[in-house]
């Protein structure tokens, strides 16, 4: 008899999403369906059940965690320019403090006096320590490495700095674990770390380079040809190679290469077209295709992207870099003492300053 | 824990936008108590009342718009990004809160409180901790649509915006979580269990 139910368009109904008209078509079929009537009871009572739910009221305390963590991010960016270490250091110590508070607030503490060992658990399937199966929890130890294979997940306490998921597999090595420096290898696969530490506590060596925690919440994934992905979800990673840094900023990626060195970040809203050009940009050895790569690269960067292209300016040599500047200029205008061929010329100053600039939309 | 008034008044204006994008410490002020019961209470609901996980959410939010508000034209744009970051956000969570729980399982499932006789309250409470595990135990995609509807009032075009789908995609999450819900809490039909009936 009723050749058009209308059960999928009852929530709308209910909720006055539909134009007039089918609000109307829905009503009429309602009057003479009773499977739809009988639908539109269950919709009603479980709009009614969700309608108990009430809103709660956040903790105060959210907003001095925040409060203390934009400091630490702040102090964090200037450290990069600002010579005076003790003042940042400060700052950093605040914030560690009230991250700390929190963090701990839900994780439980790692027994003091074994900094040099790690703890080691076993998060879903056994994974090894050396030749030792892991079943439960363990202890890694300088020089030991912990692997998964695809069956199994582990989670490893970073000292009593922080803590690290890793993946299947994958393989971590510990290198060393004292009060000064917290490092390992990360030879292949994926791991997430949340730290916090103290910026440049916790570093990765991994085989194309060297990342470095500026605090606190970030991935690093190993391909099989030894490239590295970094993703920094909360505060920034410094990544090395060979002495350059490049300082990657959360919300924003990084590739690294073990032949082509530390790609330039982008970040993860980015166009896919961005991305896949930058890549060769990065990457790629046709020096006329680059340029082609480059003009979707610029084509398709928004404000946010010149933290993209404030990389490229001095990785790139004219004309390119030119084009790259003048694009930026577009998004972002120069400020009043940065010049086109001050920043042409890299000069450092400028530089940093428009980089102030820039990183107001990043 | 408190409760407070859902409300759909939405005091935020462009300029409180633009003030928090000149990086005006009261201006964010403002955004943050504006909407912080809303974030918290999405992610509270949607980790079924873990409080730390509601907490992590919210302040990982908020230290995100801190930073990145500037990229932000409109009202209409902040809204969608900031709910989209809460879906994205409770996502993630909940990937990374399995390996979490195996370090410390002891997660505190605490509900809000009321201003009735304790009796009531513990009815009250046992009705709501039902309906919080049926939500919770919806799939994700469908949880968020109901759990952005209900507290944000979003309209469904807005809902399709924050979670990437079309409308008719949250039409059906919609029609679908609110059934499942009905057949499996079917039990406290007729028990009081609507929303004015729960809390009066």
């Amino acid at each position: 008899m009723f050749k058009n139910h209308v059960t999928h368009n009852l929530s709308a109904y209910l909720h006055g999403e539909l134009s007039a008209d089918a609000a109307v078509t829905v009503q009429t079929h309602l009057s003479d369906c009773s499977s739809c009537r009988n639908a539109m009871e269950e919709v009603r009572f479980g709009e009614q059940l969700v309608s108990a739910l009430q809103q709660v009221e956040a903790p105060e305390s959210i907003w001095n965690e925040i409060h203390s963590a934009s400091k630490m991010q702040d102090a964090t960016k200037q450290r990069l320019h600002w010579p005076n270490r003790m003042i940042a250091a400060g700052i950093a110590v605040a914030f560690v403090l009230a991250l700390g508070l929190f963090l701990h607030s839900h994780i439980p503490n790692v027994p003091r006096g074994d900094l040099a060992s790690w703890e080691v658990a076993s998060v879903r399937g056994t994974p090894r320590i050396g030749r030792l199966q892991l079943t439960g929890t363990g202890r890694l130890r300088p020089g030991d490495s912990l692997q998964t294979n695809a069956n199994s997940e582990a989670e490893v306490r970073i000292a009593d700095i922080g803590q690290l998921d890793l993946d299947p597999n994958s393989r971590i090595r510990l290198i060393s674990s004292n009060s000064d420096l917290h490092r390992i290898a990360l030879e292949r696969g994926k791991m997430t770390a949340r730290t916090w530490a103290p910026p440049r506590l916790f570093v990765v060596d991994t085989p194309s380079s060297t990342a470095v925690d500026l605090g606190c919440i970030y991935s690093c994934e190993v391909q099989r040809d030894g490239s590295t992905l970094l993703h920094v979800t909360l505060g920034l990673v410094a990544l090395d190679f060979h002495g350059h840094e490049t300082i990657v900023p959360a919300g924003a990626f990084c590739r690294t290469r073990p032949d082509g060195g530390v790609g330039t970040p982008y970040f993860d809203d980015s166009s896919e077209l961005l991305q896949t050009a930058l890549n060769y940009v990065d990457f790629g050895k046709d020096e006329v295709e680059r340029g082609r790569q480059l003009d979707i690269v610029l084509r398709e960067a928004r404000p946010r992207d010149t933290l993209t292209l404030w990389y490229l300016t001095s990785r790139l040599r004219e004309p390119l870099r030119a084009a790259t500047v003048d694009r930026m200029a577009k998004l972002v205008p120069f400020p009043q003492t940065v010049t086109r061929s001050g920043v042409l010329t890299l000069d450092a100053d400028m530089m940093d300053l428009w980089k102030a600039e820039l990183e107001r939309v990043w | 824990m408190q409760l407070c008034t859902v409300t759909s008044d939405f005091p935020i204006d462009d300029r409180t936008i633009e003030a928090c994008q000149r990086g005006d410490s009261e201006g964010f002020r403002l955004l943050f108590e504006v909407y912080k019961d809303r974030v918290y209470s999405i992610a509270l609901y949607y980790f079924n009342g873990d409080e730390a996980s509601a907490h992590d959410i919210t302040q990982q939010i908020f230290l995100k718009l801190l930073t990145h508000i500037s990229q932000f034209e409109s009202r209409s744009e902040f809204s969608t990004w900031l709910y989209r970051m809460v879906a994205n956000a409770c996502l993630d969570r909940k990937r990374a809160l399995r390996r979490f729980l195996s370090f410390d399982g002891s997660r505190v499932d605490k509900i809000p409180e009321t201003r009735k006789s304790i009796e009531d309250k513990v009815i009250q409470r046992e009705r709501e901790a039902s309906i919080r595990s049926a939500i919770s135990g919806l799939r994700p995609k469908l949880r968020m649509a109901i759990l952005l509807k209900h507290f944000e009032e979003l309209s469904y075009d807005e809902i399709a915006v924050v979670l990437g789908c079309s409308k008719g995609t949250v039409a059906s999450r919609l029609n679908r979580g609110h059934q499942i819900l009905a057949q499996k809490l079917a039990h406290l039909r007729g028990d009081g269990a609507g929303g004015g009936t729960l809390e009066e």
